[in-house]
């Protein structure tokens, strides 16, 4: 039993180890380590939150969904916001990643112990917790993204729930497709059956249909509860099969299962050419480097910057409760902008105007 | 086939073993008496210590990282009654697998049979709600009693159409999850929640939240553990499971029902998975979303295999989980560390209470045989 | 040859309908039918190589509950390798490489060791987790793809040369090879005899003078391999990047199939295409929206197909005998 000696040794290095570590103690212990902190770089920047509670120091913070902050996808984008914002405004900025949808409450209260001014709350299903939250900490100001309150219950002004039209996101992308299409198939691989997407799948179709009533759009939904938006393989296999049957344009949106159906098609022959996809939520172009061959756009709503702003306007005083509307639209056509046929990028652009001064309406309810 | 049910031996630190070897006086002769406690002691260690290196890797000073854990976990304002209110359910999913664990069965289904008494629990609480206290009792009824039809289901394939346990409960967990959500989004769903899967709120009457800092649901789990270990060490019906478990040929041959056992085992885990659904939903976020479940059916495997099988010890291991993952986020929000952390430990405690090599090292040719969860795969 | 189809005549028969259904869909219904075939055999070629791992473990007497985290661990380091040094083959190495450490890690908690099978298939398990998920790094892209591989001869085959030999990267053929291989060295050469006797009865093959525990050690960990070629799969080619617990229980599902498959590599894989193929057509009922299941429910239709055909078809299927328990000599 040779091995067994290294049982002995391994923690006898490891105890000597961690003794000479022992006195570099307090570099790390303030809570600016790489992911935590972000407004490092402005000058006379609160470097901790330990004088939050101070008028002078503006400090934000973030709770996720039951996600992570590199999740390219809303948790990303709305962290991304809020570190923005902190800097912009010479504030401190701190995060949490919830790890159990039980703990949205206590992990927001780890920021109003701290006396935090502005809390960013990312997804839905964190409304309950918020806007208790919001009743408990009136001083503190709330900003829950994709959280539509209900005007009768929610009466607290610190809240404001910031929403978007994903809707019109999806029905510009969709008549975009519904002009491109030489099959008139479409297809749509998308993440979890929840109201942000349906609303997304929803305006696609209707925009498809309008702009080509001979189209027919395929839609799978992810069927498993957990691990919706993170399944690329699925993703992949769905937006194949698609394929093989003749959609020439595939919307995917769902997180990272989305990605996977763009990556694929972006593999497939003709990808570019013949075969296009469109992405979600942001400009996928950067985010999803590998999906440029058939990227032509992506239906995106302006998480970071409804964040940065809706968290800019607690500052300045100028913060609505109940509920903010972000921006949502179409992402540039990067390479595709010379293969777009000119007509189309004008029919195209036309919709989306006549949406944002809301005399086009999409139709969808959920 | 030699050593197949042991889990009388192994006892948990809190829970010292009864039988002592008064032949070798001294320390060393109540060390080995005790081994398996010492054991887990020197594994515990160890496992911090890696996690130390971990750590101080990412530029951490352990020793700061690991106070925080601990307030965060028990002793900040109300930290204490969250550890619990997450260590409840854990004992309950442990139980879950402790139960048909004993008659050889393995259950990896406690995540579909909680997510089943947690919809159907929160939505009878919600529609009893008028009746308060009686309204929690029946959705913990409904929700045990739809749990235990699960593991029922399981139970009768398995005897009466030899269909392996591991591919039932795999197939009904994403049976269960799929229909779960379905309800939450279609015939239970809140109104007005435009698409949202939830369910209704449960009224405040029929919440079940913390009483005196100490959650309902954890004195029901702890009575639950003891129970069950009553049951297994203590009644008929708990030698009939550890014979079954044992030795299928000779609990035959003893006129044992057998397939009757092994419905029995898996109706009962099932039902205490579906009881832990229950317990979630109406103290928890008092209403089903399918979030709710997180992992804690698949938890409860990683409890049942710490605590070796013995339902006392399902208490102190879930503690222990609990407490990681209660201390994670505030780890994360004061130092930086992603909470990903905490599951890494608990594979290294896992692994280190688990090898057999530790107490071969520690106690030489003394070292006690460990259970062996294993035998039950076959067959 | 009369004997043998004699003796599996359920099984000729099964095969012959099987495929003879297939053939008639394949020409009736040529708008969907190909791509529904092609969806099939996708989703089963990891759910193939992960569930030949499990025959071969289960088949020397070792329960391995971690290809889940063996996979995952497989994808994680396949990608980001290949992310790192610019070239897909280090890639692929390197995941099959962790695949075979991640093997070896089984085997030597479990056999050296005696372990307790579970418990060291549900810490890798973990482990893997946790690792590919505090170490992930977001943003990293593949520098290549994996080739297309095209059989010649065989691809012109009308509906199974478009699945099987054609459209699809080599791993693809790999995992055919593998099953036929692992099938034929099971039951016609003299490592699979040991292998199977190791499994059923380890102290008659110690008695005749096998090795128990290295032949396990060896086939465990040799094994792995196949569990880091899926996991380059998942992240390499089916996708092309790697996500949290991306494997999604596809290592839990292989051994759902493995147990289908009644531990022998060709059932498995015949399950494993069957599994794939309720798949598909769960997603081509939720696709066309002809009649209004919701897709949580159509979803769940692969699952309710095996329990059912289980519960109404199978027979009691035996595990191998000494699956799940430690070797330990007698005079030691």
């Amino acid at each position: 039993m040779k091995s067994t000696r290294y049982l002995v040794a391994v923690p006898a290095a490891l105890a000597l180890a961690l003794a000479g570590c022992g006195g570099s103690t307090g570099t790390s212990g303030s809570g600016s380590t790489a992911s935590g902190s972000g407004a490092s770089g402005a000058a006379g920047a609160p470097t901790d939150d330990s004088n939050c509670a101070d008028a002078a120091v503006f400090c934000v913070g973030l709770v996720t969904d039951t996600g992570k902050v590199d999740d390219k996808s809303f948790n990303q984008s709305a962290h991304e916001g809020a570190m923005a914002a902190a800097k912009e405004e010479g504030g401190f900025y701190k995060y949490i990643e919830t790890q159990d949808a039980k703990d949205y409450a206590a992990n927001i209260s780890q920021f109003t112990n701290k006396k935090y001014d502005v809390i960013v709350t990312v997804g839905f299903l964190m409304a309950d917790a918020t806007t208790q939250a919001a009743a408990e900490n009136p001083d503190t100001k709330f900003i829950g993204v994709d959280q539509n309150y209900d005007a009768s219950k929610v009466t607290a002004k610190n809240v404001t729930g910031l929403i978007f039209p994903e809707d019109q996101a999806g029905y510009g992308a969709g008549y975009l497709a519904g002009l491109m299409t030489k099959t008139n198939k479409l297809g749509q691989v998308l993440g979890l059956e929840i109201p942000p997407v349906q609303k997304y799948a929803k305006g696609f179709e209707a925009g498809a249909k309008a702009a080509n009533p001979k189209v027919t759009v395929a839609t799978v939904y992810h069927p498993a509860a957990d691990n919706a938006f993170n399944d690329p393989v699925w993703g992949a296999g769905e937006a194949k099969k698609m394929l093989a049957q003749d959609a020439d344009i595939i919307f995917g949106a769902g997180g990272n299962t989305g990605n996977g159906a763009l990556q694929e098609i972006a593999k497939a022959s003709g990808a570019g050419t013949d075969v296009f996809c469109i992405g979600v939520d942001t400009d996928q172009w950067d985010t999803v480097p590998a999906a440029r061959p058939c990227l032509i756009t992506s239906a995106e709503k302006l998480i970071s910057q409804g964040v940065t702003d809706t968290v800019k306007t607690a500052k300045s005083g100028e913060f609505e409760g109940l509920q903010t509307l972000g921006q949502a639209g179409l992402a540039p056509y990067h390479d595709f902008e010379s293969k777009i046929p000119a007509d189309v990028k004008a029919k195209v652009a036309d919709v989306v105007k006549q949406m944002e001064a809301g005399t086009l309406k999409t139709g969808v309810t959920l | 086939m030699s050593e197949t049910s042991t889990a009388a031996q192994p006892s948990p630190p809190a829970e010292p073993t009864p039988r002592e070897p008064r032949d070798r006086g001294g320390l060393l002769a109540y060390l080995i008496g005790h081994q398996s406690g010492v054991v887990i002691v020197v594994a515990l260690v160890i496992s911090l210590l890696v996690g130390a290196a971990l750590i101080r890797y990412q530029g951490v000073n352990p020793a700061y990282a690991y106070e925080t854990l601990l307030r965060e976990a028990l002793v900040t304002d109300g930290a204490l009654t969250r550890t619990l209110q997450k260590t409840a359910p854990l004992v309950l999913t442990g139980l879950a697998v402790v139960l048909p664990l004993r008659v050889g069965l393995f259950n990896i289904g406690g995540q579909g049979q909680l997510v089943t008494g947690a919809v159907i629990g929160a939505w009878v609480a919600y529609v009893a709600g008028g009746l308060g206290f009686v309204g929690a009792l029946l959705g913990m009824v409904v929700g045990v009693a739809l749990g235990a039809v699960v593991g029922w289901v399981v139970g009768v394939l398995k005897a009466y159409r030899g269909v392996h346990e591991v591919i039932s409960t795999i197939m009904l967990n994403y049976i269960i999850a799929g229909i779960s959500f379905w309800l939450a989004v279609g015939p239970l769903a809140a109104a007005g929640n435009s698409g949202i899967a939830q369910t209704e709120l449960i009224p405040e009457a029929a919440r079940l939240d913390a009483v005196a800092g100490v959650p309902v649901a954890f004195v029901i789990a702890a009575l639950l553990a003891v129970v069950c270990w009553w049951v297994l060490s203590r009644t008929t019906l708990g030698f009939r499971f550890n014979t079954v478990g044992a030795n299928r040929g000779a609990a035959r041959y003893a006129g044992i029902p057998l397939n009757r056992i092994v419905i029995l085992a898996m109706a009962a885990g099932g039902g205490l998975a579906g009881l832990a659904g229950a317990l979630e939903a109406e103290g928890t976020l008092h209403r089903f979303q399918p979030a709710i479940a997180g992992s804690l059916g698949f938890d409860g495997i990683t409890i049942a295999l710490l605590a070796r099988a013995n339902p006392l010890a399902t208490l102190p291991a879930a503690l222990l989980v609990g407490i990681l993952r209660t201390g994670a986020a505030g780890l994360q929000f004061s130092t930086g560390i992603a909470p990903e952390i905490v599951d890494l430990l608990l594979a290294i405690i896992l692994l280190m209470v688990s090898i057999p090599v530790l107490g071969t090292w520690l106690f030489r040719s003394r070292a006690a045989k460990v259970s062996v969860a294993s035998t039950s795969w076959g067959s | 040859m009369g004997t043998w189809v004699q003796k599996n005549r359920t099984t000729v028969v099964l095969a012959v309908v099987v495929v003879v259904a297939a053939y008639v869909f394949y020409y009736a219904k040529n708008d969907i039918a190909p791509s529904m075939f092609g969806a099939a055999w996708d989703y089963a070629i990891p759910l193939v190589l992960a569930a030949l791992v499990g025959v071969i473990g289960e088949r020397s007497g070792v329960v391995n509950i971690g290809i889940e985290g063996q996979m995952l661990l497989a994808a994680f380091a396949g990608f980001f390798s290949a992310a790192a040094t610019g070239s897909m083959v280090v890639g692929i190495l390197a995941g099959i490489g962790t695949g075979l450490l991640a093997g070896g890690f089984l085997a030597w908690t479990t056999v050296r060791w005696r372990m307790d099978q579970i418990i060291a298939g549900v810490v890798l398990n973990i482990i893997a987790t946790g690792i590919t998920s505090f170490y992930l790094k977001s943003g990293e892209i593949l520098p290549g793809v994996i080739p297309n591989l095209r059989v010649p001869l065989l691809a012109d085959i009308p509906l199974l040369g478009e699945v099987f030999f054609s459209g699809r990267s080599w791993i693809a053929s790999v995992a055919i090879v593998a099953a036929i291989g692992v099938h034929l060295m099971l039951f016609h050469t003299r490592w699979g005899l040991r292998t199977r006797a190791v499994g059923e009865y380890p102290s008659a093959a110690d008695t005749a003078g096998i090795n128990v525990e290295r032949l396990r050690m060896i086939n465990v960990t040799v094994a792995g391999s196949l569990a880091g070629l899926a996991g380059v799969y998942l992240s390499m080619d089916a996708s092309s990047s790697f996500e949290r617990d991306m494997t999604a229980g596809r290592g839990f599902l292989a051994l759902a199939i493995m147990i289908m498959g009644a531990w022998r590599p060709l059932r498995a894989m015949a399950m494993a295409v069957f599994f794939g193929f309720v798949n598909a057509v769960a997603s081509q009922l939720q696709q066309t929206g002809g009649f209004s299941v919701p897709p949580q429910l159509t979803g769940t239709l692969p699952y309710v197909a095996v329990l059912v055909v289980l519960a109404v078809a199978a027979g009691r299927v035996r595990p191998p005998g000494a699956v799940g328990q430690p070797y330990v000599k007698k005079d030691q």
